[in-house]
């Protein structure tokens, strides 16, 4: 499987169109990008001004980079189910209940995006009122995520309650990847006396 | 209708929906627009606030911090440092629990996220332990415990958001968690030493084997160096240090020990530019709840009974906070119940006279407590499920290791001349002194 392949998770499989799975995958290098602009841009910060030229817009690249990041990761951990959670009481469910729950969790996901669609919009609009120094862009530049988050995560919610209806939100998952953490080898040279 | 029955609204929607499974940061806001109806306060502000929470220079630590426990968990050099613990206190009675807490105080100084540290360890020394013979139950309390150890120490990620949101010396705070965080992780060799099982005895590693595998392990270990000394010596911010520890890794680490990684870094920068962004919009819903709680003076209810109950003693007010956040940390993660709770901590760090850093250690401490605490115990919760192990099986089995926390916090508290003592001494602005009109040394607050 290739790196760009292996983007796009396959936990909750039946919750997801596979067209929309070009989306998660350039929601993922979106990510990788931001994450590594932002570094660059932090670095080159930390040169600029370690050798006395300090380029002041360098800061302004950073934040736009780490804003977006945030929202647009925001909205892709909404298609993987990787947000945090206070527990997960619908996993041990099944039947109608768990219908019942995971249609009232993801109507609560689509409020909450609604929100985020209009009023992060009227803040874009408001946004062209205000401007950051020193370019003197508008800061609508920066709300124009917030909308663009909210859009995404709707999206993903209803891909995740149209298939969840049609399909059963309830499917036995792979095992969890251990990942590339090898066990530590232990030589055993004594008796255990537990 | 009354502010303290929108809050209470507010905060029943937010933990009936968290807990019925919607993620955190939906849950937050979904409490906070039905408090913000309620309260005829426009939505649109509350959107900016969400913005504000992440809009900050000292969050931008975050991401790096958490890049350099990805990249080193990936690029599979966790397994040096375990070696190296091995080597160092594998002899001891409790045999691999001890290596589990030493690695933790390793890795914490690098990641400063304990769910980083608990898989990390789940997965490298979760197997071994089972083959030794140790109860899962005993595996999965020891893991959640030690790496409870990565909130207190630098490059601890808690600290980074209590210091920006509380405008508090981030520096300051990862001085001052050394104390409490050591005290953690030798509390802990010793329960594991008189009351821990027993487990396989090895013989002492001579002194050239523990030369080698420190040598093994030096590189990465370069990483706490990096971050405690570029930040010490004033060389860098917290932000800065995480960057070059990020370089460090990517240009040293990985190229030296495992040079079949360099292709698999872009997934790496991938995968965490995903995980940077899910405590951070966390810290952007929190931080519009916390505006809520604020501006319908909910922090000023709690602020006054605790007042009443404390007058200004400052022993008496931490207790009181310790409770509350004992309780509270028990439903809500450390990140959100900072950001909710920072106006009552605030009020609460100027009524008792209370050093900044000196409350931000003890709050933190109490917060890290409550990570193997019931009924949510975020790393003890996890640390069940890498194992393979019962919530409550691993919660026994973390009962009687709740003593080192409690003498930790209590510690903490009442002495705060101890737990300041390094702040003080290395970076003396960040607890509140100030260089004497004569040049020569520092006037420090007592």
């Amino acid at each position: 499987m290739s790196t760009a392949d292996q983007l796009i998770l396959q936990r909750h499989r039946h919750l997801k169109w596979r067209s929309l799975d070009w989306l998660e995958q350039l929601l993922m290098i979106l990510c990788g990008l931001l994450c590594f602009g932002f570094s660059l841009s932090v670095t080159a910060d930390i040169v600029t001004r370690t050798i006395g030229h300090p380029w002041l817009w360098l800061q302004e690249v950073t934040s736009t980079l780490f804003i977006y990041a945030i929202f647009i990761g925001a909205a892709v951990a909404t298609r993987r189910n990787d947000h945090l959670y206070l527990t997960a009481i619908s996993e041990a469910m099944h039947g109608t209940p768990r219908l019942v729950v995971e249609i009232i969790i993801r109507v609560v996901v689509l409020g909450v995006a609604g929100c985020l669609i209009r009023y992060g919009y009227q803040n874009y609009l408001r946004g062209f009122g205000s401007f950051r120094l020193p370019s003197g862009t508008p800061i609508a530049s920066l709300y124009a995520v917030i909308p663009l988050s909210g859009i995404l995560i709707a999206l993903f919610t209803i891909e995740q309650l149209v298939n969840g209806i049609a399909n059963g939100f309830d499917h036995p998952e792979p095992p969890d990847d251990d990942g590339p953490i090898v066990p530590l080898d232990t030589r055993i040279v004594g008796r255990a006396e537990l | 209708m009354s502010a303290p029955v929108i809050l209470a609204l507010m905060t029943f929607c937010f933990l009936f929906f968290g807990y019925l499974g919607v993620p955190v940061p939906f849950s937050l806001l979904a409490g906070v627009f039905v408090g913000a109806m309620l309260a005829d306060v426009s939505l649109a502000a509350i959107i900016q606030k969400v913005f504000d929470g992440v809009d900050s220079e000292a969050l931008l630590a975050i991401p790096f911090f958490l890049l350099v426990g990805e990249l080193m968990s990936s690029a599979n050099v966790v397994v040096r440092i375990a070696n190296l613990s091995v080597s160092l206190v594998g002899h001891i009675r409790g045999g691999l629990s001890q290596v589990v807490v030493v690695f933790s105080m390793f890795f914490s100084e690098m990641s400063g996220s304990t769910t980083a540290d608990v898989a990390v360890m789940s997965r490298a020394l979760g197997g071994p332990m089972k083959r030794e013979g140790y109860s899962p139950a005993f595996i999965a309390a020891i893991i959640a415990s030690a790496s409870t150890i990565a909130a207190l120490v630098p490059p601890s990620i808690t600290a980074v958001v209590y210091g920006a949101v509380g405008n508090v010396s981030i520096a300051g705070l990862f001085m001052a968690g050394v104390v409490p965080g050591f005290m953690i992780g030798i509390g802990l060799m010793i329960y594991c030493y008189f009351f821990g099982p027993t487990g396989f005895t090895k013989p002492r590693a001579p002194l050239r084997q523990i030369a080698f595998a420190a040598a093994d392990a030096a590189l990465p270990l370069m990483i706490p160096v990096i971050l405690l000394g570029g930040i010490l010596t004033g060389w860098f911010t917290p932000t800065e240090a995480g960057v070059v520890a990020v370089c460090w890794i990517i240009l040293v680490v990985i190229p030296a020990l495992n040079r079949g990684h360099i292709r698999k870094i872009p997934y790496d920068f991938c995968l965490a530019g995903l995980i940077f962004s899910l405590p951070l919009i966390t810290i952007g819903a929190a931080n519009a709840f916390g505006w809520m709680l604020a501006y319908l003076r909910g922090a000023s209810y709690i602020a006054d009974v605790i007042v009443s109950i404390a007058g200004n003693d400052p022993h008496l007010i931490m207790l009181l906070m310790v409770l509350l956040f004992t309780v509270v940390g028990d439903f809500i993660e450390p990140v959100p119940t900072i950001i909710i709770f920072m106006p009552l901590v605030n009020t609460l760090t100027e009524a008792g006279g209370i050093n900044g850093v000196h409350m931000g250690v003890v709050l933190i401490a109490t917060l890290a407590f409550g990570l193997i605490t019931p009924p949510y115990g975020l790393v003890l919760l996890m640390a069940s499920k890498f194992v393979g192990v019962s919530f409550a099986k691993a919660l026994r089995a973390a009962l009687p290791i709740y003593v080192v926390f409690l003498v930790t916090i209590t510690f903490t508290i009442y002495f705060p001349k101890v737990v300041l003592w390094l702040p003080k001494h290395v970076i003396p602005e960040s607890v509140g002194c100030f260089k004497a009109p004569g040049g020569t040394g520092y006037i420090c607050p007592n």
